[in-house]
């Protein structure tokens, strides 16, 4: 990878050679070249600090530890030490106020948005054993002329969730989300995937990069149903209330979601629709100048593992991009369609993608939350 | 000399004194607010690269009916509460001050004992009551007034549910200015005004209300202000439907794509109208003023 080699030439400065020749001693001269090398990939592999990870809440310390326990086993003096991001925004937010991760995690349609961004810089695939294991797809989805820039781990769909017991829907459909009928009782995510499903029901060909025209039909549409929205979730959490209250009977939602209702005894059916899911990705990426490549490079293997795959799978009810790991639950593996690795892409689902006017799309999804 | 010694250390305590207030108003009131002001004029910027001073996103604020009609609903829904709280605290106030209780101020500190429980909790435990499954919503179908399928849903996520916590939140913090107000008032004006042969009404109307009038004045902007830019409660109880200004300010700096342009705009603007009716409020309704006419 030439950016590999970059970082390896601009850290073997001049000066560190003259101070490897000190630390390596006689030894290493007489060695030669070779040894020289040696002790060169001896020193880089010896990244001090502990390594700084910008993740989402839950996947740190604050009981995701289970995700890099492997990581923390090989590196004990490196434990990776936790920021928080919401969202992608606000971890563009963080990073261009001058916080300093050695890697983070935005979805799948950031990775071209952040690849071109120049904040980034690829991943060495030779580098990370468990790459073999997850899903092509999804390892496709992370790249970006031709480099691996996302290393794919956690992901999902965007569908709808209903409670069957209340709700007879009349297609399966997205036009659920906008049923008359159930004014009161339906529940929105807060995002811009909204506009992208919202565009899917009104059949756009490509949602992701609507018109001008479209994004005002989609606007429109999503004003003027506004009203049959109880709430606009922002936290699973706060669904699963709304959903347990009975305050909400339909939703955008996640698999899990599902799971979890179905598990509380709730009547639910988790439905994909005929305009077709879509489905979400989670993307480690590595931050350009990174002064632990080595670090961050061990914490996504270890993310990448089988083992972490099924706790993920088990204990947060996400999908994980390693095609060997099975849940438990086999409600959540038919939900997530885990034995079919095209599940996440056509003609199953949409993968997420990068939105080429994302700052408009945000101005106007915020503007249906505004009216 | 002794004279001059004095003057000196007279000129030295005001600046003394004042220096570390006027210091850390500077420093964490008014340069953060120049620099969100910048923001909202594109001279910083959250991107890196070549920015310059535009009033782009300022009119875009103004030509967009959707901000100043959402700044509108949030106008209407503070306004009403900081009104109905008024009234409502004000003869609780009244009581506590001049009753001659002996017991007030256990009886204020019975006021604000919820706030020795987390704002997070309060707000919250007003879901259990108001929503589909709430304390009220059971009530209802025990006592046969609703049909179990039909409950009022309009008590959570709604606008209404917003103005209630808000109410609820801010009740004490409006009966604490009052109560104070009351309680400085001079008693001998009451009983001249009884010598004088005023009825009680007259003498509540005449004196102890205009009296009271700066108390009533705090406690009502006490209320207002944090209300009208409020963003936790509207996002805890209020739904789609009690989405206020303050939600769609943290929004724009934290979701979808940031936006701190915008962001900033409307926040200056809201900080603009706080201003002016702060201004407005303590310059042109005077205590005395009121009481002379």
């Amino acid at each position: 990878m030439p950016e590999e080699r970059d970082v390896l030439e601009r850290r073997l400065s001049r000066q560190d050679l003259l101070k490897l020749a000190a630390a390596t001693g006689s030894a290493g001269l007489v060695a030669g070249p070779a040894g020289l090398a040696r002790a060169a990939n001896a020193h880089l592999a010896a990244e001090s600090g502990r390594l700084q990870v910008l993740d989402w809440a839950g996947y740190g310390n604050d009981g995701g530890g289970s995700m890099f326990a492997q990581y923390v086993k090989t590196h004990p003096k490196n434990k990776p030490q936790f920021t928080y991001m919401g969202n992608e925004a606000d971890a563009l937010a963080k990073i261009h106020a001058g916080l300093k991760p050695d890697l983070f995690r935005p979805y799948v349609g950031w990775v071209k948005y952040f690849a071109t961004s120049g904040l980034v810089q690829p991943w060495d695939p030779a580098l990370i054993s468990n790459l073999k294991h997850l899903n092509p797809y999804m390892v496709k989805a992370g790249q970006y002329q031709g480099k691996q820039y996302g290393i794919p781990d956690d992901w999902g769909f965007d569908a709808i969730l209903y409670r069957s017991d209340k709700v007879k829907p009349k297609a399966k459909s997205w036009s659920l989300l906008f049923d008359e009928r159930y004014k009161g009782k339906i529940a929105w995510y807060d995002d811009i995937t909204m506009i992208q499903a919202a565009g899917l029901y009104l059949g756009f060909k490509n949602t992701w990069n609507q018109t001008d025209d479209q994004l005002k039909q989609t606007q429109k549409l999503l004003i003027s149903k506004k009203h049959l929205v109880r709430k606009i979730w922002s936290s699973e959490t706060d669904l699963w209330q709304l959903f347990g209250s009975g305050d909400v009977w339909i939703a955008y939602a996640w698999p899990n979601d599902w799971v979890q209702m179905k598990k509380k005894g709730l009547k639910v059916v988790y439905m994909r629709p005929k305009e077709k899911p879509i489905a979400w990705v989670g993307m480690f990426m590595l931050l350009k100048g990174t002064s632990r490549p080595n670090l961050a490079h061990a914490y996504v293997d270890a993310w990448s593992s089988a083992k972490s795959a099924k706790w993920l799978e088990d204990n947060y009810g996400y999908g994980h991009a390693n095609t060997l790991a099975r849940p438990s639950s086999s409600d959540l593996l038919r939900a997530l369609q885990l034995t079919n690795l095209r599940a996440v892409t056509e003609p199953n689902a949409y993968m997420d993608r990068d939105i080429p006017r994302r700052a408009l799309y945000a101005k106007t999804w915020e503007q249906v939350k505004a009216s | 000399m002794a004279a001059r010694r004095e003057r000196l250390r007279l000129d030295l305590t005001t600046p003394t004194l004042l220096g570390l207030p006027v210091a850390w108003l500077v420093v964490f009131f008014i340069v953060p607010i120049a620099i969100v002001a910048a923001y909202s004029f594109d001279v910083y910027s959250l991107f890196p690269g070549k920015h310059g001073f535009t009033l782009a996103a300022w009119r875009e604020f103004v030509h967009s009916s959707i901000y100043l009609k959402l700044f509108w609903k949030s106008v209407k829904m503070s306004l009403t509460v900081s009104a109905i709280i008024v009234v409502l605290a004000y003869p609780l106030a009244y009581y506590l001050a001049l009753s001659g209780t002996k017991r007030k101020y256990v009886l204020l500190l019975v006021l604000i004992a919820p706030f020795l429980t987390s704002y997070l909790l309060r707000v919250l435990a007003w879901k259990v009551i108001l929503g589909d499954q709430g304390v009220i919503n059971t009530f209802l179908f025990w006592t046969g007034l609703r049909s179990p399928g039909h409950p009022i849903s309009q008590l959570l996520y709604s606008r209404f549910a917003v103005m209630l916590v808000l109410g609820y939140v801010w009740l004490p913090f409006v009966a604490l200015p009052i109560f104070v107000s009351l309680e400085s008032l001079d008693r001998g004006l009451l009983e001249a005004a009884s010598d004088l042969g005023a009825s009680r009404l007259q003498a509540f109307r005449r004196v102890t209300l205009p009296l009271s009038l700066p108390g009533i004045m705090a406690a009502f902007l006490f209320v207002f202000i944090p209300t009208l830019g409020e963003f936790v409660t509207p996002s805890l109880v209020g739904g789609a439907n009690g989405y206020m200004y303050g939600n769609q300010i943290v929004d724009l700096f934290g979701t979808g794509f940031p936006d701190w342009e915008t962001g900033s705009v409307l926040a200056i603007f809201l900080f603009g109208v706080v201003t002016v009716l702060t201004v407005v409020f303590t310059r042109f309704l005077q205590p005395r003023r009121v009481a002379t006419d």
